[in-house]
C-alpha cells in the first residue's frame, strides 16, 4: 500500500491516482516472486511495466526506468 | 475530462501544465537522472568526476550547464574500448529485451543500444504522444512501410499503435507495389514512412493506375527519418498524392524514440515532448544557449531510457526553437520551427539511414586496389541514391567485378543494409586534392 500522498508537482493524489499506484505496486510484488509459474510472472511483469508507464507519465512518481 | 477518444491529448494532465510547473517536473527528473547515471554508469561517473560535478550540484534547471556534454564520438570510443556496449549502460546486457544499432561515424563499428521492458514501453509511449496528438485513434488502421530489422526506425511506432489499439499492419517483406495494394485493400487510414518513400509509394500508385485520393482511405501520413518531413513543399506533395494530412516526427537511435512531433494543428514544426526531454539549443561553437528564433545545435537530455542515460547529448542537428504559444493546440511543448533544419557536421541522411562520409571512406580504404573514390548523392524521381565511384590502381583493373560486389556488401553491412551503388571510374576521371579533399557531392535539390 502506497504511503504517497502527493504527485511530483505537490498535488494531492486523487482516488484514481492512488488506485493506479496500488495496482502498480501489487503487480511489482507479483512479478518479482519466483514461486509462480512463468506464465504468471511474465505477464505480471508486462502489466507492471504498463502501469509504471502510466504512473510515470502522470508524474505520480519518477522511478528508475531501466530496471524491471 | 472529455471521453478518451475525443481527448486531444495523450497525457492531458502533463501536456497542458503551465511552464513553471513543467520546469519543476523537469528539475525533479533531472536530479534523479543525474544521480542514477552517476551511481550506475561508470562512463558517467568518470565524465562527471573529470568535470568536478556531483549530483548534489544540480539544484536548479540552469545547473544543467554544469554537466559536461556527451558526444557520439565519446560513446563510440567507449564501446570500442569495452565491447560490445561499453560501460555506459546501467544494467547487465542480460536484463535487456531489445537490441538495435545505427551506423557509426567512422567505419564498420555501429552504435549499439539496449533496452529493458520499461524502456521499450516508454519508447512506444513517446510515439503515442505524437500519434495521438496528430489525431490518430484506436479506430485507425495504420500501415507501416518499414523494413523491420536492426534499425530502430518505426519499431517504437508499431508498438505505440498496438498500445493505442489500432489495427497495425507491418509490411517488412513487401515490394512497393504490394504495399500500395495492401494500403488500398485494407483501407489503411494512416501510413507511416520516410517522406521520400511516401512520395515513392504515391508515384508507384499512379503507375499502377490507382488514385489514392479516391480509392484509398488515408487521412494521415506520418513521416520520419528525414528533414524533408517539415519542408512545406514536400508535405504538400505528399498530401496531394495521398489525400490526407502529413505530419512530421523526428527521433534518434540514441534516444530510442521520437522527441518531437507535429500536432494536427500543423503549426509549422513539431512540438518537443518536454516532460520527457530537456532540449537545449546552443551555439555549436561556444556552447552557449541561443534565444528563441535563432538557429543552434540541439542538445538533448532524455528522462526515459533506463539502460542508457543520455544527458546533454550533442546531436549536431540544427534547429530553431519558437515558443509553444505559436500553436493553438494548448500543449506546453515548444516548437522546432521547420523541424530539423540540417546538420552541424557532415552526416547525410539517405532514405532514413545516417551516412558519414568518413565511415564510407573507412570501408573503401580497406581495399588496397582503390586509388581514388568519390561519393555522389542524388535524387532520382523522389528517391535519394548514394553512389560510390571507384578508380582502381592501374595494375588492379582486373579486380573490378569482385571488388564491386564486395564493396556493395561491405558498405551495406556498415549502414544497416542501405543499398549503395558502386560504379567504375576510368583512370584519372575522379578529381585529386592537394589540401582538404572534397570527395562528397550532394546533388539533391535544396529546398
Amino acid at each position: 500500500m502506497t504511503t504517497k500522498t502527493q504527485d511530483l508537482l505537490g498535488n494531492n493524489l486523487t482516488a484514481d491516482d492512488l488506485e493506479l499506484i496500488a495496482l502498480y505496486e501489487r503487480l511489482k510484488v507479483l512479478s518479482q516472486r519466483s514461486d509462480l509459474p512463468p506464465v504468471v510472472v511474465a505477464n505480471c511483469k508486462q502489466a507492471m511495466v504498463m502501469m509504471w508507464n502510466a504512473c510515470n507519465d502522470l508524474g505520480l512518481f519518477y522511478e528508475e526506468p531501466g530496471c524491471d | 475530462m472529455p471521453p478518451v477518444t475525443t481527448n486531444p491529448y495523450w497525457n492531458p494532465k502533463v501536456e497542458t501544465l503551465p511552464k513553471e510547473q513543467l520546469r519543476a517536473l523537469q528539475l525533479h527528473k533531472l536530479q534523479r537522472l543525474v544521480d542514477r547515471a552517476y551511481n550506475q554508469s561508470p562512463f558517467h561517473r568518470r565524465l562527471y568526476d573529470d568535470a568536478g560535478v556531483t549530483p548534489d550540484k544540480i539544484r536548479t534547471l540552469d545547473d544543467i550547464r554544469r554537466l559536461p556534454f556527451m558526444t557520439r564520438e565519446d560513446w563510440m570510443q567507449n564501446q570500442a574500448e569495452k565491447p560490445l556496449f561499453g560501460d555506459l549502460i546501467t544494467r547487465p546486457p542480460a536484463d535487456a529485451i531489445r537490441y538495435h544499432l545505427t551506423s557509426g561515424t567512422s567505419g564498420r563499428q555501429p552504435l549499439r543500444v539496449l533496452d529493458s521492458r520499461k524502456d521499450w514501453s516508454w519508447i512506444a509511449d513517446m510515439w503515442c504522444y505524437g500519434f495521438w496528438g496528430f489525431g490518430i485513434r484506436p479506430t485507425d488502421t495504420v500501415f507501416f512501410a518499414f523494413s523491420y530489422g536492426s534499425f530502430i526506425g518505426f519499431w517504437g511506432a508499431h508498438y505505440c499503435c498496438e498500445k493505442m489499439g489500432c489495427l497495425t499492419l507491418a509490411s517488412g517483406n513487401m515490394t512497393t507495389e504490394q504495399r500500395v495494394k495492401q494500403i488500398v485493400e485494407m483501407g489503411a487510414t494512416v501510413v507511416c514512412a520516410t517522406p521520400t518513400y511516401a512520395l515513392r509509394m504515391g508515384q508507384t500508385a499512379e503507375k499502377m493506375g490507382i488514385d489514392l485520393r479516391k480509392e484509398g482511405k488515408v487521412r494521415r501520413v506520418v513521416v520520419s527519418g528525414e528533414p524533408a518531413g517539415s519542408i512545406p513543399a514536400v508535405k504538400k506533395m505528399i498530401e496531394d498524392m495521398w489525400g490526407g494530412i502529413c505530419g512530421d516526427t523526428a527521433g534518434m537511435t540514441e534516444i530510442g524514440t521520437i522527441m518531437i512531433f507535429e500536432c494536427d494543428h500543423q503549426p509549422g514544426g513539431p512540438h518537443i515532448i518536454e516532460d520527457h526531454f530537456i532540449e537545449e539549443v546552443l551555439d555549436p561553437d561556444t556552447g552557449n544557449p541561443v534565444p528563441y528564433g535563432e538557429r543552434g545545435e540541439r542538445v538533448v537530455t532524455s528522462f526515459g531510457r533506463g539502460f542508457i542515460p543520455l544527458i546533454r547529448y550533442r546531436t549536431k542537428d540544427l534547429v530553431c526553437k519558437v515558443p509553444h504559444t505559436r500553436c493553438k493546440c494548448g500543449r506546453n511543448g515548444d516548437i522546432y520551427e521547420g523541424g530539423i533544419l540540417g546538420r552541424v557536421d557532415d552526416m547525410k541522411l539517405i532514405r532514413g539511414t545516417n551516412v558519414y562520409p568518413r565511415a564510407v571512406e573507412a570501408v573503401v580504404r580497406e581495399h588496397s586496389e582503390v586509388e581514388e573514390f568519390q561519393i555522389v548523392i542524388s535524387r532520382v524521381d523522389v528517391q535519394d541514391e548514394i553512389t560510390v565511384k571507384i578508380e582502381l590502381k592501374p595494375d588492379q583493373q582486373d579486380s573490378w567485378g569482385r571488388l564491386q560486389n564486395q564493396l556493395c556488401k561491405d558498405l551495406a553491412d556498415a549502414h544497416e543494409g542501405l543499398r549503395f551503388n558502386v560504379e567504375f571510374a576510368k583512370q584519372g576521371e575522379l578529381p585529386r586534392f592537394e589540401l582538404k579533399a572534397k570527395r562528397l557531392q550532394d546533388l539533391r535539390p535544396q529546398y
